[in-house]
């Protein structure tokens, strides 16, 4: 990967070079806000685009009123069910269809079609079944974080080394056994990027179904805040739940490195 | 325009800070215009950095190099390199990556047309025209990438361990085969390899380097009758001798490394 | 994600009669159940009825006029996109300055869940056509950068320096060599981004209505009439499977060379 060019830390005692290069690499994004809060107000309207300042502020108030509190804890409640439910599922399907031909069989057809639905096509009939709210988020979640899961589960499943399998029953493992001691671990560098494809898409569909059917939720929130012409509330909830999915997504690559470390 | 490539107190210096490796360290050398010359040494004591430098792909840290009396600057259509990963475009088939040299120095269709076709006839890869590189063996792949090379006619060829990752006997084709090119057309080679036995039943000179950072050992000056067949030449006391000479010059670099 | 979904086509009847005997199973049971009166026929209406309102919506124009607007705001972003993505993305890899300046917003852009943008681009551009086309633009631009550049980053060196000492030039080198390399990992990137780019029309519809299977779709449940809904779905599934194959057949096509 190439290395910042326009970088020389030699010009800097080394105690410092660390922490200027890291300020220096995030000049950017300081540079986007506070183009931002220059441009609002000025070139465009406050109301269309609040400055910066006004955002953080909605923020600091949203959590000081205790207003966002329940739609993000309810937020999260569904992702995390959504998304655990998945794993479960997928990685017993992923593994249950690479053992047996007659799970493989039954499943393979339903995942061949929902694998080229755009998940979120399924809200309105999530609506339909289970109404408003919670039930039908955490099923979307768990449908649009599904099929990377069975697929990556399946991919390892079916390719675990085959020296691998045979090297243990030479020591007398038995098919149970083989089964839990290399079946299993064999599959969980592939199960965790199936999980890591997922993450995104389980945010995607969360505020998706919070958007179109739920009286709570970030998504919700974002809505009726836009809707009632709190505009900096309605930044501020993007802030947070993208901070919650940008937590997500690279406080799990962490645990996937240390995790395979030892794999 | 005759080849002569010119290295005088050449140092290369990668990285910089606690990173930093010398990898070349004040070599001169002289190759005529039409010589093949060898180079062989320990793994890692810098012949694909000197190659690369010759090729204008890296910049010097000290000394100069000059390709017909001027010094390099940057790459050119004077001096082509046949990687040792081939670094054939997958997207073009075996005719259009020939092809490639001619289009760029804007040869006119049918003449770029039948000299690629020549060449590619020169190294046996008729009817694999339209294949794609993914589609041939190792061996055709390196035939593609000196085909590729000569089709655009440098007068330096620049040869990065090109025939390392083939076996045996497809070598020894290609070896023939090279030097058949080399005599009938004029180029000077510049040879990279690990292989004493390959380097002396090539060149004219062997270079040896020492190990890293390298530099120049000792030059062994090869003169075989070549005009026999293979089997006359590796038989013969003389090239036996040279052999020897090159394999215990370079014995003594990698002794030395896994001495203290 | 390039993952491998096994195709329906199997290599012989029972085969693939094995592998889709459990739709048929579902459709039959489906009828049965409906037909039976066991289910509500609003939660789930018979089958029959279900293709009964396709044809209707199909023959009546409508479900076709939806789905050309869905489609037109999901390809014409996409396309803005691709372009803007590309080009971010290669510059990213190959400028110094481009990279320092775009690596931290990407990484920071990535993750954002988009679809919370639907309210704030109502509030910018409106619930017309232009404001669900720049939405699915920003949502997919991240994914096609991204992939542009890493694709580009990790083009072979000594394809670069073959083409040099072939006498490619700085400005022809990019048509020349690095978007023919980098092409595997760009067409990457747009096939992740299509189905993005259709989830982003899907619930922009959903939520501000103008037309579209969105809109059709939610109408459906809003207006007790759930035969639609599922008709909208099966239509959906249609286009989805179409699109994947399509782009699949464009990759073996375009990039028979891999
Ligand atoms: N791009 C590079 N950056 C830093 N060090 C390098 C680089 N390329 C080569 N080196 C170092 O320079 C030395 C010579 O490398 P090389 O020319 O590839 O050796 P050889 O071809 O003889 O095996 C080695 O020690 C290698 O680690
Ligand atoms: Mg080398």
């Amino acid at each position: 990967m190439a290395t910042n060019e326009l970088w020389t830390p030699e010009r800097i005692p080394d105690p410092f070079a660390g922490v200027a290069k890291l300020l220096f690499d995030w000049i950017p994004l300081l540079l986007l806000v506070l183009g931002w809060e220059v441009v609002s107000g000025r070139a465009v309207s406050e109301s269309v685009l609040p400055p910066p300042t006004a955002v953080a502020a909605a923020t600091v108030d949203l959590f000081a009123t205790g207003e966002v509190v329940p739609h993000l804890a309810v937020s999260l409640l569904r992702v995390g069910v959504g998304l655990s439910l998945s794993i479960v599922v997928g990685v017993l399907l992923g593994i249950g269809m690479s053992q047996s031909e007659a799970v493989e069989n039954f499943f393979d057809v339903f995942l061949s079609l929902i694998y080229p639905l755009p998940k979120t096509a399924l809200v309105p009939l999530a609506l339909l079944w289970l109404g408003i709210g919670t039930k039908t988020a955490v099923l979307i979640v768990f449908l649009a974080c599904l099929l990377p899961i069975v697929m990556n589960a399946n991919n390892a499943a079916e390719n675990v080394d085959r020296n691998l399998i045979r090297s243990a029953r030479m020591m007398g493992t038995s098919d149970r056994r083989l089964f839990w001691k290399v079946v299993i671990p064999a599959t969980i560098p592939e199960i965790l990027t199936g999980i890591r494809q997922a993450i995104p898409f389980a945010f995607i569909s969360l505020i998706s179904a919070e958007l179109i059917a739920s009286e709570q939720g970030m998504g919700r929130l974002i809505r009726d805040a836009g809707s009632l012409g709190r505009y900096p509330a309605m930044f501020a909830t993007i802030v947070i739940i993208s901070a919650v999915a940008y937590t997500a997504v690279y406080g799990f690559e962490q645990v996937r490195e240390r995790v395979l470390v030892w794999t | 325009m005759d080849g002569s490539i010119g290295i005088s107190n050449l140092e290369k210096v990668y990285g910089e800070g606690t990173e930093r490796t010398k990898a070349i360290d004040d070599l001169s050398f002289d190759i005529d215009g039409g010589e093949f010359v060898s180079v062989v040494g320990p793994s890692g004591c810098g012949k694909s950095t000197l190659l690369y430098i010759i090729a204008g792909f890296l910049d010097i840290t000290d000394g100069t190099v000059s390709v017909d009396g001027t010094p390099i600057d940057g790459p050119g259509t004077d001096r082509g390199v046949v990687f040792q990963d081939y670094a054939l475009f997958p997207w073009r088939t075996v005719k259009e990556n020939v092809l490639y040299g001619l289009e760029e120095a804007g040869v006119p269709d049918e003449e770029a047309d039948a000299t690629a076709q020549r060449f590619i006839d020169m190294m046996d890869l008729s009817g694999f025209e339209n294949k794609y590189p993914k589609e041939l063996s190792g061996g055709m792949k390196q035939r593609v990438a000196l085909a590729r090379t000569l089709a655009y006619d440098p007068k330096i060829l620049l040869m990065d361990e090109p025939f390392g990752a083939l076996d045996q006997p497809l070598r020894e084709t290609l070896q023939d085969q090279l030097i058949d090119i080399w005599g009938d057309l004029d180029k000077t080679v510049v040879f990279i390899t690990h292989d004493v036995e390959e380097a002396v039943y090539l060149s004219e000179r062997v270079m040896i380097m020492t190990r890293h950072p390298g530099t120049k050992k000792t030059v062994t000056e090869v003169d075989l009758d070549r005009s026999g067949p293979r089997e006359d030449i590796v038989t013969s006391d003389e090239f036996t001798r040279k052999k020897n000479e090159v394999w215990r010059s370079l014995r003594e670099e990698t002794k030395s490394e896994v001495q203290p | 994600m390039d993952v491998d979904v096994r195709s329906l086509g199997a290599s012989s009847i029972v085969d693939s009669l094995k592998s889709i005997y459990s739709l048929v199973l579902l459709l039959v049971l489906w009828e049965a159940v409906t037909r039976m009166g066991l289910i509500y026929p609003y939660f789930l209406p018979q089958l029959s009825v279900v293709i009964h309102e396709f044809v209707v919506l199909v023959s009546t124009g409508q479900m076709i006029h939806a789905a050309y607007l869905t489609l037109m705001r999901a390809f014409v972003g996409l396309a803005g996109a691709a372009v803007a993505g590309v080009a971010v993305g290669i510059l990213c890899a190959r400028n110094a300055l481009f990279e320092w300046f775009f690596d931290p917003l990407i990484k920071i852009g990535y993750p954002v869940p988009v679809i919370s943008l639907v309210p704030v681009f109502m509030l910018w551009f409106g619930i017309g056509d232009v404001s669900k086309i720049i939405m699915v633009a920003v949502g997919t631009f991240w994914p096609i950068a991204v992939n542009a550049r890493d694709a580009t980053r990790q083009v072979e060196q000594n394809l670069i320096r073959s083409a040099r000492m072939m006498g490619t030039g700085d400005r022809r080198l990019l048509w020349r060599v690095i978007l023919p390399a980098a092409s595997p990992g760009i067409f990457t990137g747009l096939q992740i981004a299509t189905p993005i780019a259709l989830i982003i029309t899907f619930v922009f519809e959903m939520v501000a209505g103008g037309g579209g299977l969105g809109a059709l779709e939610i109408a459906g449940v809003r207006g007790f009439n759930s035969a639609q809904t599922y008709a909208v779905i099966f239509a959906i599934i249609a286009i989805g499977l179409v699109l994947d194959r399509l782009l699949r057949a464009a990759r073996t096509r375009l990039l028979d060379w891999t």
